[in-house]
């Protein structure tokens, strides 16, 4: 299968860049992600994740990308129609309001079968203004909601199934030990965080993404920010470490988290069921715990180290190269 | 012994075991009348029905108490709620139940202190750190994680030096006693760098050194044979206090040919920086020019031209191919193509090839080093190909390497220039104008003042005015009645430069033309140099 895959994407690649050669597409005709950057000289959290992630893409399938992003700073921008795909991380733009101009030119990008990935482009309400967390979400966060009721009034993003092709392009279910070059009997995770990690928080390597169809086709996805995942250092080491947020419960949680002491707010977040999760959350802290809409309540427990974070990266750049190769073979 | 970590440790868990207070004793709740009362309106009723949250004192209280009962789970339930509340108390409590039988509570409970570590709450009492630092010895893996990752966060308080009085001739003399780890703890360490866990190992490596505990020979020996990638990343960053040792360089030339490409590209970070302890490095880098990977040989090759050495030509040529091969930049990338200029005249070579790279990044550093490494400026025919460069940020870079170094431009060369397709090249040439031959002014100046750039056209007004070419004059004063405000403005501040004639070109300007949008700002210059109109 994965061989097949591998012809699939490279014929793809062939038969999409040998018929014409633009000036910002790379001479050897690899395929040029565009990123949008509002603001050049703009502080960046992840600046070599997208270069990190496309590297991993030629080292690890046949698949071949310019390693050097083309940034953009308006959608306006003639070269954005000449690339297939945008890359968007929203959390390093300084807005997202975008004037009619550029709205128009956006529109006409995803019709003429551009893909748009809006990378954080879904982020809980009780995240506020911190930059460096991840929370599964399932709706897109309201400036980037604003925005597409802008540029395309009639639609409206839609959950992403678990099952959806997206997921599994290349990379299927999630990291094992192999993956992560390490021994064979070593222990993964904590037994608490992989338990969770498949059944609730990436089953079968997936993850709360929202996406719009244009002409019958996914033209767009936002997912909370993956980005942060995609780094790796000179050796292969990955960067920067990543720690994990787990719902854990507990003899009598029920009873206990309802009547323990708490003097905070709440945020309600959207599942993917379309219920909603009640965030329990202090200043200064990160959040305590959550009641669930059957009743239940669960603690959040939060974990790092080594293995954490080399498992989270694997995860994610797995799943952000099978954004990119879905978006180039769709 | 500490009094209060022996009631901990010791009495606690017996007053628990005798109390067996169920936590949380809440009257049930009659959902049917509670609802009742919600549709009768009686909103007093539902207050005293609604169980209000206990006080954070409370709440800890009870949860200290169900971190002595006798199921498991409420123990386990307690532990992971008093992470939730950084105190000094709820981390006695947390401190108490890592000695529990059950590795789940354990668990649960030096996550519940990491969380109060990371949450910047400081366990200050030595003896208490002292405590959780011994769970490295823990029979369990995840416990023993947990607590060789908090190393960074509990260090400060363990190893915290201390004040001594003493009695010298009669006189109170008070001194420091230097942080000491406990013997037992110190070799618990010494342990823990074999540890079977790979990620113990890797972060007792990446720690030992804040903890005092040096990494012994043999240790460090085995660590550079270890079968995780991780552990050997890291054994490979630690061996500076040993790498003079003959079986450490030993096992970092077997490193040198690891079939992992991440690893033997460490082993040429490690080999260059342990350079000066062996001369062994030194050798391992040139056997390390015949990787099989081209990346490795470059980097290899690289660092023994900045050692000075020579770097064979054919080594030359593949780092060449390496380069024009790649994708883009990425650091190593960056750190082959920056050192480059280390290989000497062979390096220019290899840049004037980069100049074609199909990457922008690379086509950038490329140019600026070909140009500065072979004077370039001199001779057009070096630089003028990247003035057809597609992407703006290499002309650019290119065009700043050149700014005020390029003199006496030809005509031949000016009229490529003016020809380029790209704005920014034609400002370049305009620019050229101040210091291009006379004949070359004559010949390309009308181009550049018909030119479709607005930029391009006020610069070439600008450096004909400083030029003072012949009927600058008659130029200016036409140009004062162009549309843009930008050519209006270099026409006018040409003029006023010129006493003679220019300032009275601007005032029959402005006398004729006294709506234009210049020249209320002309009238203002005038009115500066004593000329009221």
């Amino acid at each position: 299968m994965k061989k097949n895959l591998y012809f699939l994407i490279s014929f793809l690649i062939f038969v999409t860049f040998s018929s014409g050669q633009t000036s910002s597409q790379s001479k050897d005709g690899s395929v040029r992600i565009v990123q949008l950057l509002r603001q050049e000289n703009s502080i960046r959290r992840y600046p070599d994740a997208l270069p990190s992630l496309l590297k991993m893409m030629n080292e690890q399938t046949n698949a071949h990308f310019d390693t050097d992003p083309l940034y953009i700073n308006s959608f306006t921008d003639v070269r954005l129609l000449e690339n297939p795909i945008l890359y968007i991380n929203c959390d390093e733009q300084p807005n997202l309001e975008f004037p009619k101009e550029e709205q128009d030119a956006l529109r006409h990008y995803m019709e003429q079968g551009g893909f748009v990935y809006l990378d954080a482009g879904i982020k809980a309400s009780f995240l506020g203004a911190d930059l460096g967390h991840s929370y599964a979400a399932w709706e897109e966060r309201p400036e980037v909601k604003e925005l597409f009721n802008q540029v395309f009034p009639e639609k409206t993003f839609i959950p992403l199934a678990r099952d959806h092709d997206l997921f599994r392009t290349f990379f299927r279910g999630l990291p094992k030990n192999e993956d992560l070059k390490i021994q064979a009997n070593q222990k993964r995770l904590p037994e608490a965080v992989l338990t969770f990690v498949e059944r609730e928080k990436w089953p079968q390597a997936t993850y709360s993404f929202v996406g719009m169809k244009v002409k019958g086709r996914l033209a767009c996805v936002a997912s909370p920010i993956c980005a942060m995942g995609w780094g790796r250092d000179e050796f292969g080491a990955w960067i920067p470490p990543i720690s994990f947020r787990i719902r854990e419960s507990a003899e009598n949680f029920d009873q206990n988290l309802k009547l323990a002491s708490f003097s905070g707010g709440t945020y309600e977040v959207t599942r993917e069921d379309g219920l909603k999760d009640i965030i329990y959350s202090e200043n200064g802290q990160r959040p305590l715990w959550v009641k669930e809409p059957n009743g239940s309540w669960r603690i959040f427990k939060y974990y790092s180290g080594e293995e954490i974070s080399n498992y989270a990266h694997a995860f994610y750049s797995r799943l952000g190269m099978n954004v990119f190769l879905y978006a180039l073979l769709h | 012994m500490n009094f209060r970590f022996f009631i901990l440790v010791f009495l606690f868990p017996f007053i628990g075991m005798l109390a067996q207070v169920p936590s949380f004793n809440i009257p049930p709740v009659d959902q049917n009348s509670s609802l009742q009362e919600m549709k009768d309106g009686n909103s007093s009723s539902i207050e005293k029905l609604v169980p209000k949250r206990s006080s954070i004192s409370e709440t800890i209280e009870r949860a200290g108490e169900d971190l002595t009962h006798s199921e498991i789970g409420r123990r386990v339930g307690a532990a992971k709620l008093l992470g939730k509340y950084r105190s000094s108390n709820t981390s006695v409590l947390l401190v108490g139940a890592l000695d529990d039988e059950s590795p789940l509570v354990r668990r649960a409970a030096m996550v519940s202190l990491a969380e109060h570590a990371s949450n910047g709450t400081v366990v200050y009492d030595r003896s208490l750190v002292e405590k959780i630092y011994s769970k490295l010895g823990d029979s369990d893996v995840e416990v023993r994680r947990e607590v060789s990752a908090m190393i960074p966060r509990i260090i400060s308080v363990m190893m915290r030096s201390g004040m001594e009085v003493v009695e010298i001739n009669g006189r109170r003399v008070y001194r420091s006693v230097p942080s000491k780890m406990r013997s037992d703890l110190f070799e618990m360490t010494q342990r823990a760098f074999l540890d079977d866990d790979a990620i113990v190992r890797q972060n007792i490596l990446k720690y030992h050194t804040y903890l005092g505990v040096p990494l012994p020979s043999s240790s460090l020996e085995k660590l550079l044979s270890d079968s995780d990638h991780g552990v050997l990343l890291t054994a490979l960053s630690r061996i500076s206090s040993s790498a003079s040792q003959t079986g450490i360089v030993r096992r970092v030339k077997e490193l040198s040919m690891h079939s992992d490409k991440g690893i033997r590209l460490k082993v040429v970070s490690v080999a260059r920086d342990a350079n000066r302890y062996h001369s062994g490095y030194r050798g391992i880098l040139r056997d390390m020019t015949g990787d099989s990977d081209p990346e490795v040989l470059s980097m290899a090759a690289v660092e023994l031209a900045r050692f000075g050495e020579r770097v064979p030509k054919e080594i030359v040529e593949k780092i060449k191919l390496f380069l024009l091969g790649v994708d883009g930049m990425s650091t190593q990338v960056t750190t082959i193509l920056y050192a480059v200029s280390a290989l000497g005249v062979d390096g220019i070579s290899v840049y004037r090839s980069l100049t074609e790279h199909s990457s922008s990044k690379i086509r950038t550093i490329a140019w600026q080093r070909f140009i500065s490494l072979s004077d370039g400026w001199k001779d057009s025919s070096l630089w003028m190909p990247a003035m057809q460069d597609r992407d703006k940020a290499v002309r650019n870079a290119v065009l700043n390497v050149l700014r005020g170094r390029t003199n006496d431009l030809t005509e031949a060369e000016l009229n490529k220039l003016v020809n380029n397709k790209f704005s920014d090249v034609r400002i370049f040439a305009a620019q050229s104008l101040l210091n291009a031959k006379q004949d070359a002014v004559d010949s390309v100046g009308f181009d550049l003042l018909i030119d479709e750039d607005t930029i391009v056209r006020s610069t070439t007004i600008r450096a004909m005015s400083v030029r003072r070419v012949p009927g600058w004059i008659k130029i200016l004063s036409r140009s004062l009645l162009d549309d843009d405000y930008v050519i209006q403005r270099a026409a006018m501040d040409g003029l006023l430069e010129d006493k003679e004639q220019g300032v009275p070109a601007l005032k029959k300007y402005v006398t004729q033309n006294p709506q234009s949008r210049i020249s209320n700002l002309a009238r203002n210059e005038l009115n500066k140099l004593g000329i009221k109109l």
